[in-house]
């Protein structure tokens, strides 16, 4: 006990700052610049300029002025010309022997139903033999979202001055509540619009259905998750332009993207990381790939392709309400 | 249409049309671009993205690729979406400017 | 026989779609103001591409492609109404000197 009454202890923990009361502390004053060092200044660039290199008469120096302007006209002129002629040297679009048609591609064409069982080959590119190129697009997403939040409450601590003794990171005082935020929102923007209502009522549900069409069926004709995802966002984003974010916080808060994402982007690192480890090491993986066509076929890239589609679904509807309320 | 003369006229008429739609999306745009007030350019982007739904369908009948079409009914969506977004957007921009005019003028008078 | 009966009647639907679309843009510039533009843009919205798709719909048949265009034209039956009554809306909440051009009912 008496130890906690020791100097040292207290600077410790905090209770005390050794520095006070001893050493004058005083806030920096900021830099100013007098009139009369501007003037002196301004005269010693003239003096340089006069006397050193002699402006007036100095013909090598004023050669060398309209040189170095021509010369950077014709610098870009000439990379401009580099850079068409390196276009026209390019292989035409679509020919057989261009180098894009190699060994790769064609193993993809020839094999891609086999080996992925996804009747759409691109679909089967993306999940399958490029998987974990996708999964760095579905985290670049994640990231950003998560981005956006960090520079919003930046932004909302550069709005309110700190006082003095109130740490930064402290709520403002002028910061609304979410009521006051909604009837703030509502001053502004016409929230019950009745026929917009009604209509969205009908498109909303539609749109979403499009949306998980688009995601089922991505092995099996164009589309897939990044596209299926959009159009659930598309959709998210009209239901909440007709009834306002009282209703979609009902079902749509920062905790469900928190657990969307991070449960969809697991399940995507889990399940690859499987089919690549029984892949290299030539063991059974216990998934079939079914036959190619019907709807439960291809392995892993259904459930992949959800993932991916929750993931970019969750991304439009945040940024946009990100950037329309500062929130979810 | 196997008889070759019935395809070559159907090919010549849908290009005549993608070109004609072409030229009609070039004076939307110069709508859009003259348009004094902000409805006029939401008015022409939205006839824009009218013309460019025929040109896919065509281009998807042109080209016999029918899920092309599948594109002209997510472009339909968008485009109805951003009008939607578009006016809400504008509309609170203008009336938070008007309460601040409102709020500046107060102050004037005290 | 059959099929020349069809590539004409599927032409002569789809001339009158793009001439309906000439109509539209005509009248964007015709009238003078965006309230009065706005019934020729809704008419390419809704009458235009009704038509074309229609035409198109002769071009290709009976088969799921038609399916999806019929789907787009009821689509926008749907929509483009709704967003000329906001495009409207925003012109009559932002334009200042509205009496100029119509009557304003509280």
């Amino acid at each position: 006990m008496k130890r906690k009454d020791n100097a040292f202890y207290r600077w410790l923990f905090g209770e005390k700052d050794t520095l006070q009361g001893r050493v004058e502390m005083r806030p920096q004053a900021e830099y100013e610049t007098k009139e009369t060092d501007l003037e002196e200044i301004l005269k010693d660039h003239q003096q340089v300029q006069e006397k050193v290199f002699d402006l007036k008469d100095n013909k090598a120096l004023r050669f060398f002025d309209r040189m170095y302007r021509i010369a950077g006209v014709l610098f870009c002129l000439a990379l401009m010309l580099i850079l068409l002629v390196n276009v026209s040297w390019l292989p035409p679009r679509g020919a057989a022997s261009n180098p894009v048609n190699n060994e790769v591609s064609a193993r993809y064409i020839e094999n891609g139903l086999q080996e992925t069982g996804a009747v759409n080959i691109v679909t089967g590119m993306i999940l399958d033999y490029r998987a974990f190129d996708t999964f760095g697009e579905s985290n670049v997403l994640f990231i950003a979202t998560v981005t956006v939040l960090i520079l919003m409450r930046l932004d909302r601590e550069k709005k309110a001055p700190a006082k003095k003794g109130v740490p930064v990171y402290q709520k403002p005082e002028d910061e609304m509540t979410v009521a006051q935020a909604q009837a703030h929102d509502r001053i502004y923007e016409p929230k019950n619009d009745v026929i917009l209502q009604v209509a969205a009522g009908f498109l909303v549900p539609v749109i979403i259905i499009f949306g998980i069409y688009v995601i089922l069926n991505g092995h099996l004709s164009p589309g897939g998750g990044f596209s299926g995802g959009a159009i659930i966002g598309a959709g998210l984003i009209l239901y909440l332009n007709a009834f306002g974010f009282e209703k979609t916080e009902r079902f749509f808060t920062e905790k469900t993207y928190k657990w969307v994402s991070f449960g969809a982007l697991t399940f995507y690192c889990l399940a690859k990381s499987y089919s690549f480890y029984t892949g290299a090491n030539h063991l059974e993986s216990g998934i079939g790939l079914g036959t190619p066509g019907a709807i439960l076929s291809s392995g892993l890239i259904l459930p992949l392709n959800i993932c991916v589609g929750l993931v970019v679904a969750c991304t439009m509807y945040a940024f946009y309400a990100l950037f329309r309320k500062g929130g979810f | 249409m196997r008889n070759p003369m019935l395809q070559n006229a159907c090919h010549t008429l849908l290009v005549a049309a993608l070109i004609f739609l072409a030229v009609m999306t070039l004076f939307c745009f110069l709508r859009a671009v003259k348009g004094p007030r902000v409805a006029d350019r939401i008015v022409a982007v939205n006839m824009i993205g009218t013309m460019v739904m025929v040109i896919i369908a065509i281009l998807a009948i042109l080209l016999g690729e029918g899920y092309l079409v599948d594109i002209c009914l997510i472009y339909a969506m968008i485009s109805f979406l951003s009008v939607v977004v578009l006016t809400k957007v504008y509309m609170g921009v203008y009336r938070e400017k008007q309460e601040e005019a409102k709020k500046e003028a107060k102050k004037d008078d005290v | 026989m059959f099929e020349w009966i069809r590539f004409i009647a599927g032409a002569l639907v789809l001339i009158l779609g793009l001439a309906t679309f000439a109509l539209e843009v005509f009248g964007s510039y015709r009238f003078d103001f965006v309230l009065n533009r706005m019934h020729a843009a809704a008419m390419g919205d809704t009458l235009g591409i009704g038509i074309s798709l229609v035409g198109l719909m002769l071009f290709s048949g009976w088969n799921f492609t038609s399916l999806k265009m019929f789907l787009i034209i009821l689509f926008l039956w749907f929509a483009s109404p709704v967003a000329s009554h906001l495009i409207a809306r925003l012109e009559v909440t932002t334009d200042e000197d509205l009496e100029q051009y119509c009557e304003r009912k509280e």
